[in-house]
């Protein structure tokens, strides 16, 4: 079977001819890489060998349910991408992929040529959204491909909260994405979080990509909870003075989960700051790799770069990669990183249990101590309520 | 530094100080480029046995077989063909300081080796142009049974030992640049060290290069026998020529039961010689490898220090100094590779970038699935001197072992203006003050040195800052 041009053609069915020509030159590219191969620097701790999409080539529309959605302000455009590609042509067409290239590698053309779903957000200059938008992916067969796609737009001065949830029902193995492209116009502030709650059999590969103006805001919260193989670019170039990037991670893998993070702080100008930070717990035979590289162009002087990855290792057969890269092309610059690897801290376990704490109950309490520094700073309520449920559940 | 460096009139006399180079008169020297037959032609004056020979050819086969690396520094413009891979520059091995040939003195004259240094000449193998010519072992060395001998003169002298340790720490195959070190090596240190036997000097070495075109292939094996102690100390200077130079030697180094080993190097390469070098140590019980790496010169320096730690409790320190000034790469850094459990390792890392220079961390750290309850931390501070210079960290960090701790940390910065308006503000011109900033910021390594040394390297800084900015 395998991704077809009639597959291509039926996905494309009713949308505009631009876009239809868009995932053709997209399928070609796909058509024409190669599966990454482990001498490639970024996939030589990612086994994708035991990845063929092309044996999950029936796709699963996720246009997704919009729940509570909030009155939206005049001007505010909300769709699924594919109307939104027809109704405002001159938004959308510059927009998307424009952030994500299609040519990156095959698993980026793939997304690119089938998306099947996602939505498109417009909010206009000045516009403040207070109620969060929340979105919902589900995926409700094994052996199919899901590829949502999130385009957000934010104008001049815009405020807003925006949530992807990806959930998965099955229990066998298909193909997942969940990509998003996120333009952050001059002054807007924007909270965008994802949790990825695919099926324990999925593979999920995704691209997250922000471009953040002058004086702008961006606090992005990845939440790394599903999958079997999950593998997730999470990128932010600060192409603006002023502008900065919050790009937080959690991830907990259990049982035989793999999560691959390559991350990238792309300081192109000047006064630009960034502040990442990883944190996962690993339980079981679970793998994480983390590979982060801050760059300072030659220009982008008096910038402020940190980035940190921490993995607390809860079980003997967990295993923890961590690569922080900074790349330094301008002196004036503040740049510091960390990475760090290990067991649940001893003493705190010994403190606790002394106060009569079940060793069990005092390593869930450390677990979640451990990822309060991050919950705490997810900036919306409803967002923090899901994660932290997620996580206890997940804790046990 | 606590006291303000006085100001030395280095960057006016360089040329004639450090910029000298000596008519070249050679006994023997090969033709350009690199076949078998130059390969047998090496071995022959050297007189060596049959099996370095066979081993020099398998080595060339595999040096031509592997790519060039991709990463790090661009090698592209190193031309195989036209260097000299082996000269020699008298017959006849010296024995006193009294029977050095006089232009090899004046070349230590001209380099201003240090008092404290000429004291210790007594102990110092001092090659010139690849070829150990002076050696003189201290007395009382020998009578503890330690040996201190060039490596030509060990495999001619001491074939069992050289035999069982010579190539098995970094084999030909481990990459082209010991491939092609395997091939052609001439030079070089061997020391072995008794069972509990402390060696209280530091051995020093002093390497040069003088011919222009001249591939340096030294070779070292150090051998610390369980309980023994020794401190190597290996300076480079070299005179400043025109066109490319390479430099690419093989450091082996085991380190048995209870042992502890200290490797120094100030490697003040010209800049046009690419210095790309491949040292590994083995690391045994309770043991303890340390190398201290200061990189000044060079064109590209590729050089990751590595310690294998091989039994529990072993310990393996890389202490790692970098100073990158115009048109130079140093990419430099250290690996650590846990075996067994309950080992340990830091590595510690400063660089310096300035007039467009370029340095580079690169490290790897692994814990193999044995290496339970092992610690490692790294490092990395850089300091960037100048809009034009960059600086670039990348850790590897790969852990498949049970309750270990891991830890990295990186910071990269400029000279803060409050340290030097401080400084400035009690009358201190600005580059002294910047000097003094530099000097401070490598003082964890510089206080590692044997003083004269410090001193010397202290200097060097001075040196590179001069004329620097403002």
């Amino acid at each position: 079977m395998g991704f077809t041009e009639e597959t291509l053609e039926k996905t494309g069915q009713g949308e505009p001819d631009w876009l239809r020509e868009r995932r053709r030159t997209a399928f070609a590219a796909y058509e024409r890489m190669p599966m990454p191969s482990r001498t490639d620097e970024e996939w030589r701790r990612t086994d994708v060998t035991g990845l063929d999409p092309a044996k999950f080539a029936t796709l699963e529309h996720a246009n997704g349910h919009k729940q509570e959605t909030p009155k939206l302000p005049a001007g505010v455009i909300f769709e699924p991408l594919s109307l939104a590609a027809h109704k405002h042509r001159q938004l959308v067409e510059p927009l998307l992929f424009s952030a994500l290239h299609a040519n990156r590698d095959r698993f980026a053309a793939l997304h690119a040529a089938f998306f099947t779903g996602g939505n498109f957000l417009y909010v206009p200059d000045g516009v403040v959204i207070e109620e969060p938008i929340l979105r919902q992916h589900f995926s409700h067969e094994g052996g199919t491909t899901v590829l949502p796609h999130t385009v957000i737009v934010a104008g001049r001065n815009s405020r807003f909260y925006y949530l992807d949830e990806y959930i998965g029902e099955e229990e066998e193995a298909g193909y997942r994405s969940g990509s998003a492209e996120i333009f952050v116009g001059e002054g807007a502030d924007v909270g965008y979080v994802s949790i990825q709650k695919w099926g324990r059999h999925a593979w999920h590969l995704a691209d997250q990509r922000a471009r953040l103006e002058k004086d702008s805001r961006l606090r992005l919260f990845n939440i790394t909870l599903g999958g079997r193989f999950s593998k997730t670019r999470v990128e932010a170039s600060l192409v603006g003075p002023g502008s900065s990037a919050e790009l937080k991670g959690i991830y907990f893998a259990s049982g035989e989960q793999f999560f691959d993070f390559h991350t990238l702080q792309d300081h192109q100008v000047g006064n630009t700051t960034s502040d990442l930070l990883f944190k996962g717990a690993l339980q079981d035979t679970a793998r994480a790799v983390y590979a982060g590289l801050i760059r300072i162009e030659k220009g982008a002087a008096r910038s402020d770069a940190y980035q940190a990855n921490r993995n607390l290792v809860l079980s003997e057969h967990a295993r923890a990669t961590s690569i922080p890269m900074l790349e330094i092309d301008n002196n004036d610059v503040r740049c510091t990183h960390g990475a760090t690897v290990g067991p649940v801290d001893p003493m705190s376990m010994f403190y606790l249990q002394s106060r009569g704490i079940p060793a069990t109950t005092a390593k869930r309490m450390i677990v979640q101590g451990f990822f309060g520094e991050v919950l705490e700073r997810i900036p919306f309520e409803q967002a923090r309520t899901l994660v932290e449920t997620e996580l206890e559940a997940r804790l046990g | 530094m606590a006291t303000v460096p006085k100001q030395i009139e280095i960057g006016s006399d360089y040329k004639e100080k450090y910029g000298f180079s000596v008519p070249e008169d050679y006994i023997f020297k090969a033709k350009r480029g690199l076949n078998p037959e130059i390969v047998k032609e090496i071995s022959w004056m050297k007189k060596e046995p049959e099996w370095m020979l066979k081993m020099r050819l398998r080595s060339l086969e595999i040096f031509r077989k592997k790519p060039m690396p991709t990463w790090g520094a661009d090698l592209s413009v190193i031309d195989f063909e036209n260097i000299f891979y082996y000269l020699k520059a008298s017959d006849k091995q010296s024995k006193t300081w009294e029977d050095l040939p006089p232009d090899i003195k004046k070349t230590y004259d001209r380099l201003g080796v240090p008092e404290a240094e000429r004291k210790f000449l007594a102990g110092v193998s001092a090659q010139y142009e690849s070829e150990v010519v002076y050696h003189s072992l201290h007395e009382e060395l020998s009578k503890k049974g330690v040996i201190f001998t060039d490596t030509d003169s060990a495999l001619r002298d001491h074939p069992e030992l050289f035999k069982e340790y010579f190539g098995t720490i970094i084999p030909p195959a481990d990459n082209k640049f010991a491939a092609l070190n395997t091939a052609v090596w001439s030079g070089g240190s061997f020391i072995y060290v008794p069972k509990g036997v402390r060696v209280d000097i530091p051995l020093q070495a002093y390497f040069r290069i003088n011919a222009e075109n001249m591939g340096q292939f030294e070779r070292t094996l150090i051998i610390c026998d369980e309980g023994s102690f020794v401190h190597y100390i290996e300076g480079c200077t070299a005179p400043i020529y025109t066109t490319d130079s390479l430099h690419s030697a093989v450091v082996e180094i085991i380190v048995k039961k209870n042992a502890r080993c200290r490797y120094t190097t100030i490697q003040n390469w010209s800049t046009n010689v690419y210095n790309l070098v491949t040292k590994r140590a083995l690391a045994y019980a309770d043991a303890t490898m340390e190398w201290v790496d200061g990189n000044l010169g060079s064109q590209i320096t590729m050089k990751y220090p590595s310690v294998y730690l091989m039994e529990p409790g072993a310990k393996g320190d890389v202490l790692s100094v970098a100073f990158a000034g115009k048109g130079q790469h140093q990419d430099a850094g250290g690996k650590m590779i846990h075996v067994a459990p309950n080992t340990t390792s830091t590595i510690t890392s400063k660089s310096i970038s300035k007039g467009g220079g370029r340095t580079s961390y690169r490290g790897h750290i692994k814990m193999y699935p044995d290496a339970k309850n092992s610690k490692s931390f790294v490092k990395c501070d850089a300091l960037l001197l100048d809009d034009q210079s960059r600086s670039d960290t990348y850790p590897y960090n790969d852990v498949d072992a049970e309750n270990v701790t891991l830890g990295h940390e990186a910071t990269v910065s400029k000279v803060s203006d409050e340290q030097l308006f401080y400084l400035m503000s009690r009358g201190i011109t600005r580059n002294e003050a910047e000097t003094m900033i530099v000097n401070g910021f490598i003082e964890p390594f510089t206080k590692e040195l044997p003083l004269e040394y410090a001193v010397e390297l202290n200097r060097l800084i001075q040196l590179e800052m001069e004329g620097s900015v403002g």
